[in-house]
């Protein structure tokens, strides 16, 4: 039984022309001229229980717009969306009550409320038990270590702070769907660790269904089994990462040390890329040869002391997915 | 109801500590009251009474429109329309409550600040100043306080209604300059509505602002007696119920259209 389903969704936006001055503002009443943005275009997907999944897409690819009707503060153009069994849109209250969401771009907290305010209010806003309310908040205190900002007004926070009291904000009342849309943005290198750490423990220990929208490439690496590439509205790619790589991965590399120095590294099936001393990085095609067979090949054939396959960094594979349109 | 008082007491909290702004506002609403006592006298002249209301009745009539100005956010409010053109809207929609009854309760907490910060103390300062008519009665205090909270209920529903117009256009801005210039008018706030002919009286009665302003000041000035009471009363709550049925119908219709910018 999939906890989102998702069948033939679009939003498309009209762009009206804009009137200016205060005439203007009752021309645009009534103004019909514009154009139309398909921000998104006709997707189908589902989603089970549990899973993690990354949303990821170049600039403008949707990802919000489709962030947005899945937390039903937007009205599909056409299509149909069922999460949690219920319509967003439709029946927002109810709905709203059972999901979490964090908007990198923005808080949800009051802005000039300290921290715990505002996370006192949503206890009243949610109507979470108490005791459930401070045990959460407990955890929450601790992983996230709120601590040192609990008595900040929101709007004093650091980027980094705010988004773990937007993610403590968004949990308390233990929803069953957690949507995240770009919550590691502007963060620093060990801000992020400590964000994809918490939504990693939330997903696993909480069994919460997590969709979550980024730029960061290792976000999806490190968090999410399924990844889904959206491009102009269109979903690209919904499948394993691994599926991924393997299918648009292209060359994986091998290096290997060897223990002593030979006339030539030459192999079948490989071509050398690089050579120092006595390492060399080898060159291969998926499909054409397999690590394993390679490695049989060169060690038949040389002493070696030590090796390493690479893979294709995900953000090439990406990249090149986004740029040579490898998917259409 | 729990979240709604909680949401008032947070707000209150909050707008107290505006109290700067709150002060200025203050300084300027009892300046422009004592100027506009100033025109009734010279108004006035000799006669002692003018369309049932004496001098002193004309003065306090002053004194309470300017006491009421932060109370009932008589010259602007734009909050709503604000969180609609930020896309902050988006936090108060992702939040399991009633949208109006979300506002609602922190208007509630606005005006009680402005209602002991600003109007309080305006009418306490010309009290000083001016021999002003106070209600006498138990009746007619309690008459006054129930219409004083119907006031607030008609100008909050009303001030929500209209800041839904940004739902439709990116800028509303202006038509809601219009239609606040236009209450000052048709409320009676710049001239009581019975200085007027009867004609302007009743197109103004035809509209809510008359119920939102010129029945709390008719009441306290006893203008309305006995029944005239009630009846007024009962028009402000027919007010608050159509105004908010109006704004639960265009919400949703708005909602519909709703487009949260950034992302
Ligand atoms: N309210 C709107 N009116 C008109 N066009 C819009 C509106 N909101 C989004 N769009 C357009 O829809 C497309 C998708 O926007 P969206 O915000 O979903 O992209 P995104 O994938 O989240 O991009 P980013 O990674 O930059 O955040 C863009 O072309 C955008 O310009
Ligand atoms: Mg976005």
């Amino acid at each position: 039984m999939s906890i989102i389903s998702v069948s033939g969704l679009s939003k498309y936006f009209k762009v009206f022309k804009h009137h200016r001055g205060g005439l203007g503002a009752i021309r645009n009443l009534f103004s019909r001229q514009h154009s139309i943005v398909r921000a998104v275009d006709d997707i189908s997907f589902e989603i089970e229980p549990g899973e993690l999944v990354g949303y990821i897409g170049p600039n403008g690819a949707g990802k919000s717009t489709t962030i947005k009707m899945l937390t039903g503060l937007l009205v599909p153009t056409s299509g149909e969306l069922l999460v949690n069994d219920l319509i967003p849109w439709k029946e927002r209250q109810t709905y709203v009550a059972r999901v979490g969401a964090v908007f990198g771009q923005r808080t949800t907290l009051w802005w000039d409320l300290p921290v715990i305010e505002s996370l006192n209010l949503l206890q009243h806003i949610y109507k979470i038990p108490k005791e459930n309310f401070e045990a959460n908040l407990e955890e929450f205190h601790e992983t996230l270590e709120l601590g040192p900002f609990l008595d900040t007004p929101v709007r004093a926070l650091s980027l980094g702070q705010r988004m773990r009291a937007d993610l403590c904000a968004a949990l308390l009342h233990n929803p069953d769907l957690l949507f995240l849309d770009e919550p590691t943005i502007g963060l620093d290198v060990v801000a992020k660790e400590r964000i994809r750490q918490f939504i990693q423990k939330i997903n696993h220990e909480r069994n919460t269904t997590v969709i979550l929208t980024t730029h960061d490439l290792s976000d999806v690496e490190k968090l999410c089994q399924r990844v889904m590439i959206i491009d102009q509205g269109k979903l690209l790619f919904d499948g394993e990462l691994s599926r991924l790589k393997d299918k648009f991965g292209g060359q994986r590399e091998l290096v290997v040390d060897f223990s002593e120095e030979y006339r030539t590294y030459e192999i079948a099936g490989a071509t050398i890329t690089a050579q120092t001393d006595l390492q060399v990085t080898y060159a291969f095609e998926r499909g054409m040869i397999t690590a394993s067979e390679l490695i049989g090949r060169l060690s038949a054939k040389y002493r070696i002391r030590d090796l390493e396959v690479r893979e294709p960094e995900i953000e090439e594979t990406v990249r090149r997915i986004y740029e040579e349109r490898l998917l259409e | 109801m729990r979240l709604f008082w909680q949401l008032t007491k947070t707000s209150f909290q909050r707008h107290l500590t505006y109290r700067t702004a709150a002060l200025a506002g203050l300084m300027t609403n009892f300046f422009f009251g004592i100027l506009r006592a100033a025109i009734f006298v010279a108004l006035y002249d000799l006669q002692t009474e003018v369309e049932g209301i004496t001098l002193e009745g004309a003065i306090t009539y002053a004194a309470l429109g300017q006491a009421m100005i932060g109370y009932l956010s008589l010259f602007s409010w734009f909050e709503l329309m604000n969180t609609i053109y930020t896309g902050d809207i988006a936090s108060d929609l992702l939040k399991p409550m009633n949208y109006f009854g979300f506002w609602m309760a922190q208007d509630l907490g606005r005006a009680a600040v402005n209602f002991a910060l600003r109007g309080v103390t305006v009418m306490i300062g010309y009290a000083f100043i001016f021999d002003l008519v106070w209600p006498r009665g138990v009746t007619r205090i309690f008459a006054v306080a129930v219409s004083l909270l119907l006031s607030w209920l008609i100008s909050f529903s009303w001030r929500f209604l209209i800041n839904l117009f940004s739902f439709w256009t990116p800028n509303a801005r202006g038509i809601l300059r219009f239609f606040f210039v236009l209450s000052w008018f048709f409320s009676g706030f710049l001239m009581p509505l019975r200085f007027f002919p009867q004609w302007v009286i009743s197109i103004s009665y035809l509209m809510p602002f008359p119920h939102m302003f010129n029945t709390v000041i008719e009441i306290y000035l006893g203008v309305l007696k006995g029944p005239e009471i009630i009846l007024a009363l009962f028009h402000q709550v027919l007010w608050v119920l159509g105004l908010i049925l109006a704004g639960q119908l265009v919400l949703r219709l708005g909602i519909r259209r709703l487009v949260i910018l950034g992302g």
